[in-house]
């Protein structure tokens, strides 16, 4: 193993304690492995607090925590903005889709879709927006690792990428969905308390007044600075601004991994309750990420912003190092190998859940029901399932290594959420509501919802950062955030594709599936 | 709950079924205008940082902008709707899809559910 010189021998024992008492939830929850409904959905025992615990733990990516706050540290306000819509999303999950789903769906996002539609081309064009999400959202998390535990540990890139996929693998295959909610309840714990703590600092070196840290925060700034109260720092485009909120508070609710988590409570009730105990976590995470941000800001002054790397993401670890004392003293290192381990523990908990649904998409929608018809045993598809997210990982790593750290993060970030909010999250609300709503009409905007998403990044600014024309888009498309365009484009999909064709909806399925989701009556029993 | 076999259960009369109707109309009327109002209220909020970022960089007191208070109230909103709709829900609507199964599922039928339900309203 090639070790960079200026290991931090603090962090890797912090490191250490993450990983073993993963591990060792993971050997307990190997134990309890029974079938596909363990694997998938861990027996559909978890309560409404343990599962909010878990969604937050699941959602609070590191772009997140370390992401959010190096923004708010660069730009100030425009990085608040990201939260906002990452929490305001929740409350399209509550109304629209969390108990439905948890009535209605049994390990996947596809099960909602053929439940009513054609089953072989619903699932297929489910499959494929939920694989083209995680795919994208993994990607960008591996290269994000990879790139954090280098700057923090002082772990080449590739095989910080190697080991955290290889840790995510593990809870997958041999713990499931028990083990990854879990890992993912004991991150969320561990991201709150570590800033919650961090909070506390921040908030003491003003006297406990949030004011002052806003005013010091504006006072900290240079002429060249590109820090503002004001919004339009970061995100100068009007129009870019609406259509990124637009992809953040729908994004969410199409996101498989985060859907998948309701199929794990052993009813809609608690399916319910979930996402509020959620909300709370998540809300109260992001308001505590202002003070991180501005209390950077406020600390560290314009001095910091070289140290804090590209997107400002080493931001909050170096504010731990000067909380703590500073460099080379114990404190600071001790502070800032806390945080790199919590950091560590965030990523790790996303990508499992990442994998875990799209292995669901590979071996509950592709292999058991497309071509196995249904036909295979539980225990072949579970097997199957832990092959796929085998492969799923070991793809996602040697991509993120080839690709390395020039791989662009946040836009990867922005097309999952696109993909997302244009693709999933059309067809599921539709199923679920449209009386008239067809096979035809799901594939459709399933595909034109991933198809412009795609095309939209490609072509986009951010792509294209070349100087042969204003924007460097080679068709001199302006938009960087797809959204206001790409989601009524997958919304008029669904919509033409179902008006146009000539198939008649399966009335018969959509009473049942109507019924089912809106009283639970026939929903998938919890294991007892 | 006895365990239902999917099969037998006649969905459609679940579907046409008073209860039934009441659990989705009284569902509808309050989700609809609550989602009406959190999208147009963080849309807003997003057109005001899009395209009036002076406004929301005033000050209005010391460093607290009209930005951030704006934020908090979106913050405000996310709690204050999540609890509301929690106990509306665990109030009204569960009762009400109980009744719904219990009126028109392959059990026995229920005597008083329809009843209970023609007093109440």
């Amino acid at each position: 193993m090639t070790v960079l010189a200026a290991i931090n021998v603090e962090a890797v024992v912090i490191f250490a304690i993450v990983l073993s008492i993963t591990l060792g939830v993971t050997y307990w929850a190997s134990k309890r492995m029974t079938g596909a409904s363990t694997f998938y959905a861990a027996g559909r025992q978890i309560t409404g607090l343990q599962n909010g615990l878990a969604i937050s733990g699941d959602y609070l990516s590191a772009a997140s925590f370390l992401g959010i706050a190096g923004l708010i540290f660069l730009y100030g306000f425009d990085g608040f903005l990201y939260s906002i819509g990452f929490l305001v999303a929740f409350l399209t999950v509550m109304f629209l889709l969390a108990e439905r789903m948890r009535n209605a769906g049994k390990y996947t996002i596809a099960d909602v879709l053929s439940f009513r539609l054609r089953e072989r081309p619903a699932r297929t064009a489910a499959a494929l927006g939920t694989l083209a999400v995680a795919a994208f959202y993994l990607i960008a998390q591996m290269v994000g690792a990879g790139v954090l535990i280098q700057a923090l540990v002082g772990i080449d890139f590739s095989i910080a990428v190697a080991l955290t996929g290889a840790f995510m693998l593990c809870y997958v295959i041999f713990g499931g969905m028990l083990a990854t909610t879990w890992v993912q309840i004991i991150k969320a714990v561990l991201l709150m308390a570590g800033i919650l703590v961090m909070s506390i600092f921040v908030l003491e070196t003003v006297g406990f007044n949030p004011i002052a840290l806003f005013d010091d925060a504006e006072a900290n700034t240079t002429a060249e600075s590109t820090f503002s109260l004001a919004p339009g720092a970061f995100l100068s485009s009007p129009i870019d601004t609406v259509s990124l909120g637009l992809a953040l508070v729908l994004g969410t609710a199409g996101l498989p991994h985060i859907l998948m988590r309701f199929f794990t409570v052993p009813n809609a009730r608690a399916a319910r309750s979930s996402v509020v105990w959620a909300m709370f976590f998540i809300g109260g995470f992001y308001l505590l990420t202002t003070f991180i941000g501005f209390g950077a800001r406020s600390v560290m002054g314009e001095a910091g912003v070289e140290a804090a790397g590209t997107g400002g993401n080493l931001a909050a670890p170096n504010l731990a190092l000067e909380l703590g004392g500073g460099a080379g003293t114990f404190g600071g290192d001790l502070f800032l190998a806390v945080i790199a381990g919590v950091a560590f523990a965030t990523i790790l908990a996303v990508v499992a859940g990442l994998v875990l649904s799209a292995s669901g998409a590979v071996a509950h929608d592709i292999w058991s029901s497309i071509i196995r018809k249904g036909r295979d045993s539980e225990k072949e598809e579970v097997v199957v399932a832990k092959i796929a997210a085998a492969s799923i990982g070991v793809i996602a790593i040697l991509i993120a290594v080839i690709g390395g750290e020039g791989l662009n993060v946040s836009f990867m970030v922005g097309l999952a959420f696109a993909i997302a909010a244009s693709a999933n999250f059309p067809a599921l609300v539709l199923a679920l509501t449209w009386r008239r709503f067809n096979t035809v009409g799901a594939v459709c905007g399933v595909v034109l919802g991933v198809v412009s998403a795609i095309l939209l990044i490609v072509v986009s600014p951010k792509v294209w950062p070349g100087a042969d024309s204003d924007t460097g888009s080679p068709i001199g498309w302006t938009l960087a955030n797809p959204g206001i365009v790409s989601i009524p484009l997958g919304f008029l999909g669904c919509i033409l594709g179902t008006l146009l064709s000539t198939e008649r909806a399966n009335e018969r399925s959509f009473h049942e599936l109507y019924v089912r989701s809106e009283t639970g009556l026939g929903a998938e029993k919890a294991l007892h | 709950m006895a365990d239902h076999d999917r099969s037998t259960i006649d969905w459609e009369a679940i579907e046409r079924s008073p209860e039934f109707q009441e659990l989705v109309h009284r569902r509808r009327a309050f989700v609809i205008p609550c989602t009406v109002f959190f999208l147009s209220w963080y849309l807003g909020f997003i057109l005001l940082c899009a395209y009036a970022p002076d406004f929301m960089g005033e000050s209005v007191y010391q460093g607290l902008t009209v930005g951030y208070c704006l934020a908090l109230t979106q913050f405000l909103m996310v709690f204050v709707l999540g609890l509301w709709y929690l106990s509306k829900a665990d109030k009204e609507f569960d009762p009400l899809a109980e009744r719904a199964i219990a009126a028109h599922s392959d059990d026995a039928p229920q005597p008083g559910t329809r009843r209970a339900q023609e007093v109440r309203s």
